[in-house]
């Protein structure tokens, strides 16, 4: 079956419990000067932060209130979990098999998608269209959820990058809905980056000195595949990661600052795969989204894929 | 502050972010290849001066000519303090 792939609700969730970095610095053993470059430099300030909330109090708000836009007698055919960390709970419990059972979605598919690390959750919506294409009952859904804890200060901290939050997102994705609709998806893996996390010094400055380039570069082949011109874009919904990484982005562009939405780097600091979806919630409850303007969501996930999803908002009726 | 202060601030400022006692720093000292300090230890080195001098760097503007040597670093810090007082 043909048909373009829609996103028919977007929803996200934050811990209440909000911290200063400052707060996680001696967990993290950053010193007084590291915390300061994050902070002054990076513009990190606060983030939600909750080891009291477990995995699934944070995944499932969400994906409940997304799934409350699933109309009348559709069913949902997959649920794709899309996370960073490979191993996020003990190996006898499949979080994904969980998420769909606590859902009430017995007859979804339900799996993980981790290998693209923070860029995952724009390959699963990616994958979700495709398989709906491919092999799912006419007017079927899938529905993408994110959602991960800092659960430990080694992935909380990215040295010289971020400083992980806690979060989770879902996306109720069909075809040809009203919703909004995904007009291209670009994504480049660099492979000798694989190590992520475990990087030498010597590949983590290799990464930095192609990052901008590279991210440049997939946004506007993105927009390029959607058929549109850079300046047609209204605004990139990026990941939080920094704002040094997103000016160095954006002046390797050339393009307009006051077109990235940045604002909740600050507020919220990365939440590993769910970032965009955040920040077009907070964008849609201020009311900036614009009916029939193109958006390009952005992340990049270590080990190392740089990815770019170009939609056209359509505004409808929460 | 007079710039025998301004260097002595920056001794500290590098003992806090190299992690050892630096003392003896003479303006012709290169802090990426006498010091091995790199692009990351640089910023926290201007984090650490900020706290010390009263100076607030700009992230926007900043020129690394300007963290070649303790020399240059020491004329950064006062020319910042001096757009502070301004």
């Amino acid at each position: 079956m043909n048909g373009a792939t829609t996103l028919e609700r977007i929803e996200s969730f934050l811990p209440e419990r909000s911290v200063r970095i400052d707060d996680v610095a001696e967990s993290l053993g950053l010193r007084r000067a590291e915390v300061g470059v994050f902070r002054k430099i990076y513009g990190l300030d606060r983030l939600r932060f909750d080891p009291g909330t477990g995995l699934f109090d944070l995944v499932l708000p969400a994906a409940r209130q997304a799934l409350k836009a699933l109309p009348e007698g559709r069913r949902i055919a997959y649920v794709i979990y899309a996370h960073t960390m490979q191993t996020l709970t003990p190996p006898h419990i499949d979080a994904a098999q969980v998420i769909r059972e606590d859902l009430g979605l017995p007859d979804a598919e339900a799996f993980a998608l981790t290998q693209q690390a923070c860029v995952s959750s724009l390959g699963a919506i990616d994958l979700a269209g495709e398989l709906l294409r491919a092999e799912a009952p006419e007017g079927a859904y899938a529905l993408m959820v994110t959602g991960e804890r800092a659960y430990s200060p080694k992935v909380q901290l990215i040295p010289n990058s971020a400083i992980m939050a806690d979060a989770a997102a879902a996306c109720l994705v069909t075809l040809d809905g009203p919703g909004d609709r995904v007009r291209s998806h670009v994504t480049r893996t660099l492979g000798e980056f694989a190590a992520g996390l475990d990087m030498t010094k010597e590949q983590t400055q290799g990464f930095g000195r192609v990052y901008g380039t590279v991210l440049g570069e997939v946004i506007h082949r993105a927009v390029r595949e959607a058929g549109l011109r850079f300046d047609e874009i209204d605004l990139v919904i990026p990941h939080n990661v920094n704002l040094v990484s997103w000016r160095q982005t954006i002046k390797d562009m050339g393009a307009d600052p006051a077109r990235f939405f940045l604002d909740n780097v600050a507020h919220y600091s990365h939440t590993y795969a769910s970032d965009v979806f955040v920040n077009y919630t907070t964008l849609r409850e201020r009311e900036r989204l614009v009916d029939g303007r193109h958006y390009v969501l952005v992340s990049v996930g270590l080990g190392a894929t740089f990815g770019a999803m170009v939609i056209t908002h359509r505004r409808r009726s929460a | 502050m007079e710039r025998a202060s301004v260097l002595s601030a920056i001794e500290q400022a590098l003992t806090e972010v190299l992690e050892r006692p630096v003392t003896g720093l003479t303006d012709d000292i290169r802090l990426f290849e006498d010091l091995h300090l790199d692009s990351t230890s640089i910023l926290e080195l201007l984090m650490a001066l900020e706290d010390a001098v009263g100076i607030s760097v700009d992230p926007e503007d900043l020129d690394m000519e300007d963290f070649r040597s303790v020399g240059s670093l020491t004329g950064y810090v006062l020319s910042q303090q001096a757009t502070s007082e301004v």
